[in-house]
């Protein structure tokens, strides 16, 4: 409460922000309708959230900016002369793994349409996760605290919070989007299709501060509120993929109409823009936001949609110490996460199936996946490794989630009450490491079995599950190794920022280097700089283990000196 | 600084409950803990009252091991609290100053749980706890105002079988009616030898339940003992109604301070009412010369906690104001 209360006052003070007082003494719109106006008092909260969350803006607006433009000057290195481009890009509109990642290609030799497919779809769904979460932090997480509620006993109108957030999301979509066309226009002209674009980025990005909006109207917690924005993201991604990889005659491709993800793509930018496919963006977002504000018509503040119920008045006698507690409070996102990953293993591993058959239809594709996927023998195994490559990525974040527990637990309170019983530090801290290890590890195996479950069935061969699962876990020591920088610097810099960030920064920088990475030509020891980087991909490559090994060595240390720091250092309390 | 506590009282038990020695702890440029030394014998109900940001929560928390000390020794109930932690809390139980509860487990939830992972509770003292606090335990903890979090906290606490108790502002949004049955409860344990240490600022809720107390400030204890001692230290308010006019040398007794006359004519003739303060050494022969001057009505009214609590801040500041007046004071060549 008191940091936004003095972020209010600093604001003032520099006489930045036209309050009740200045907004009188100059004559401006600042001053509250007497009226009682819903969205009273937006403007102020607008740029008390700017204010707040600059860097937020900043950091994701300057990582995502460059992704497209750096790609296109990276389009003549990849496609040198027109013969090997005509070759390279057949076998890559054909390429089934290639077009489920990244979305449909409409045309491969020219820089903007190929920069769109290969890397717009990427950063539309990157924006779109930074507008939602943009907009659960200046909703909802600001509600959950209780600042809101500070705030709103001022002349601040009952919608004025939900506005100012979905002011300043809109606005970084947009800022964003619009950098995006005006780069795009200088590296790839012509300006229409840089425009097409940057709208359908800052478009993908309004649809899910939508999506956002009414998450945030529907439960207590910004924890659920981001579950719920991110699930639909996962969503979405996962929809346009299996409608992308399904064969051009299946049904199934109609579905990437549904998916909001890809209609920054069917705008079809440089390639005959169709510029009414963005009409469905707007309308949806629209929609949304309308549903958002009939919803937070309804709702109380600081509670969700559904009244709070009562509960038991005694505990289960299950419910009798740390651990007991943490799968009490992680039980939700575990269930969530099993659900999205089952739903994802069994959509991958039919797509997986059908391409068995496409590959006999076109040999020429084999070249391709031989320089994508790094050395990968068979298309087929090139396929499971990069899925498979993803969900690690995933589930990595899942690993970071569950491990956060402790930390958001020594902020509120539950870790001091915790540790003043029988519980020892230790304890507590291996009540939420051992599923933050344990938890991503098991459904990454399952990820694996179910992606090769069809085809093994398919095909009478049950050693396959076995294999695509065994090269599923040979990645899970990268999980492991974020696990270990985050208890680490946990441990020994519990007070500092860096708690906060250096986990999501790590999976962010495998992410962007795992997509980006071959096309910007890093060079090979920066492009194993991350998680999976020094892990055998299997079933495509040889089995090295003494990478598995060295990098879960390297982990264990990084937790057992994480541990020391933490048995050490004072309790961080609320 | 003057400490009391030193004074054995009788039939003292082997080791104190709590033994604090010049305790230093620091964050960052705060000082926040400055040589701290604080002593409760077992069965003692001791206030440890401070204003806000005195170190109150921060010497509880080092108790608790939860902050490691920078200086000085720490003994609780006999052990380490930093090395011993989980096993010595198997023995205490706590009410922090700030109740959080998990938001998506009830009342009862967490009040069982707590008492589990301390080593089991009495299922019939907690049921009687809630009754007497009004409290509804099937209320997730979000929805908890602060006072019914308060008592969530209370109610885990207080139906530990535990022989010390930890409390930090634990009446602290809890309304007077609440506050009692918290007071009630307290005395009772108290009178079955049960140890406390009472953190407050609330100084009534000290002077109803405690026998000694510890006045700290800036990090360090300035005054502790018992309250009867601390009492005798200070100084009594006097006002006195006399019939004869007041010598002026009245004043100027050892020991008589702030020493104010009002004259009242009405139908006995003049009335002369005084008003002072007197030190404990001084009320012998002030009373003596009132003797002899006509008194028609006495009344002596022994020092609140509440004002030694004052004189006490009073006088540092004083002090601190007259520093800081020689500080920017002219030079006197």
């Amino acid at each position: 409460m008191t940091s936004a209360s003095t972020q209010v006052g600093s604001i003032r003070g520099r006489g930045r922000v036209g309050g009740r007082e200045g907004g009188r003494a100059r004559g401006r719109h600042e001053r509250p309708a007497t009226g009682g106006s819903t969205v009273s008092g937006v403007g102020l909260l607008v740029r008390l959230e700017l204010r707040r969350s600059r860097w937020f803006w900043l950091v994701w607006i300057a990582c995502l900016w460059l992704i497209l433009p750096a790609t296109v000057s990276k389009y003549e290195v990849l496609m040198p002369d027109p013969v090997s481009a005509r070759a390279t890009a057949a076998s890559l509109e054909h390429n089934v793994t290639m077009r489920a990642m990244l979305g449909p290609p409409f045309d491969l030799l020219r820089a903007g349409p190929f920069t769109m497919w290969r890397v717009g779809t990427f950063v539309a769904a990157a924006a779109a996760m930074m507008a939602a979460l943009g907009l659960i932090r200046a909703t909802r997480a600001e509600e959950e605290e209780g600042r809101t509620e500070l705030l709103r006993s001022g002349a601040i109108g009952r919608h004025a919070p939900l506005a100012a957030g979905l002011l300043v999301s809109t606005l970084g979509t947009l800022v964003l989007g619009l950098l995006i066309a005006a780069s795009m226009a200088k590296a790839a002209p012509p300006a229409s299709g840089a425009l097409a674009v940057g709208l359908g980025i800052a478009l993908t990005g309004l649809v899910f501060v939508g999506v956002a909006a009414v998450a945030v109207q529907l439960t207590e917690s910004a924890r659920a509120a981001r579950f719920i924005a991110m699930s639909v993201l996962g969503g979405a991604y996962l929809v346009r993929a299996v409608a992308d990889g399904s064969p051009a005659d299946s049904p199934l491709v109609a579905l990437q109409w549904v998916s909001p993800l890809e209609w920054a793509a069917l705008t079809r930018p440089y390639v005959d823009e169709r510029w009414w496919v963005l009409l469905l963006p707007l309308a949806l977002s629209l929609l949304l936001i309308g549903l958002a504000v009939a919803l937070e018509n309804r709702r109380d503040l600081g509670a969700g949609l559904r009244p709070a119920g009562l509960g038991p008045a005694t505990a289960a006698p299950g419910l009798r110490g740390a651990w007991s507690l943490a799968a009490r409070l992680d039980r939700g996102a575990v269930i969530g996460w099993t659900v999205a990953v089952v739903i994802c293993g069994i959509a991958f591993g039919s797509l997986g199936n059908g391409m068995d058959q496409m590959l006999a239809a076109n040999p020429q594709l084999a070249d391709m996946m031989r320089k994508m996927g790094g050395g990968v023998q068979q298309l087929k195994d090139a396929f499971y490794v990069a899925l498979v490559g993803i969900m690690a990525t995933v589930l990595a974040m899942l690993a970071l989630q569950l491990w956060s527990r402790l930390r958001h637990e020594e902020q509120t309170g539950g870790a001091e009450a915790l540790l003043a019983t029988g519980t020892s530090r230790l304890r507590l801290a291996a009540s939420h490491l051992v599923p933050a290890l344990v938890v991503p590890t098991v459904l990454l195996a399952l990820t694996g079995a179910l992606m090769a479950l069809p085809a093994a069935m398919a095909n009478g061969d049950p050693g396959f599950v076995a294999t695509v699962t065994g090269g599923a876990l040979a990645l899970a020591p990268g999980i492991w190794l974020v696990v270990g920088i985050v208890v680490l610097v946990h441990g020994w810099a519990g007070r500092s920022r860096a708690v906060a960030w250096i986990g999501p920064a790590v999976v962010g920088w495998t992410t962007f280097v795992v997509w980006i990475g071959p096309l910007l030509d890093l060079p090979g020891w920066l492009q194993n700089l991350q998680l999976f980087g020094h892990l055998p991909h299997l079933p495509g490559a040889p089995m090295t283990w003494t990478a598995v090994v060295v990098q879960t060595l390297v982990a264990a240390a990084l937790i057992v000196v994480g541990l020391v720091g933490y048995r050490r250092r004072d309790l961080t309390v609320p | 600084m003057r400490t009391v506590g030193a004074v054995p009282t009788i039939s003292t038990p082997s080791t104190p409950a709590i033994d604090i020695r010049d305790l230093v702890k620091t964050f960052g440029p705060t000082r926040a803990l400055d040589g701290l030394t604080l002593s409760v014998q077992t069965g003692q109900v001791h206030g440890f009252l401070g204003p806000n940001g005195a170190g109150k929560s921060t010497t509880i928390r080092v108790l608790l091991g939860l902050l490691r000390a920078d200086s000085g020794s720490v003994s609780l109930l006999g052990g380490d609290p930093w090395s011993q932690a989980p096993e010595l809390h198997r023995r205490l139980a706590y009410v922090p100053g700030d109740v959080n509860l998990w938001p998506n487990l009830t009342g009862g939830e967490a009040i069982d749980l707590l008492g589990r992972a301390r080593g089991g509770l009495d299922p019939r003292r907690r049921d009687e706890l809630i009754e007497a606090f009004d409290l509804d335990p099937r209320k997730k903890g979000r929805a908890y105002s602060k006072g019914n979090r308060q008592k969530v906290a209370l109610v885990a606490a207080l139906a530990a079988d535990v022989e010390l108790l930890l409390l930090d502002e634990p009446t602290s949004g809890l309304d007077p009616l609440m506050e009692r049955v918290f007071t009630d409860i307290i005395r009772a344990d108290r009178d079955n030898g049960r140890t406390v240490l009472l953190s407050s600022h609330i100084l009534s809720e000290v002077e109803a339940l405690c026998d000694h107390v510890s006045i700290v400030k800036d990090g360090r204890i300035v005054e502790s003992g018992t309250l009867d001692d601390l009492r005798h230290l200070r100084r009594t308010q006097v006002v006195a109604e006399l019939a004869d006019a007041v010598p002026a040398d009245l004043a100027q007794l050892p020991g008589v301070h702030d020493l104010t006359i009002d004259e009242h004519s009405g139908e006995h003739g003049a009335t002369h009412r005084l008003t002072c303060q007197v030190d404990a050494t001084g009320l012998d022969p002030l009373l003596g010369r009132l003797s002899t001057l006509g008194l028609r009505s006495l009344v002596s009214t022994p020092p609140t906690l509440e004002e030694l609590f004052l004189q006490h801040y009073q006088r540092a500041e004083a002090r601190d104001d007259q520093l800081v007046r020689v500080a920017v004071g002219p030079d006197p060549s």
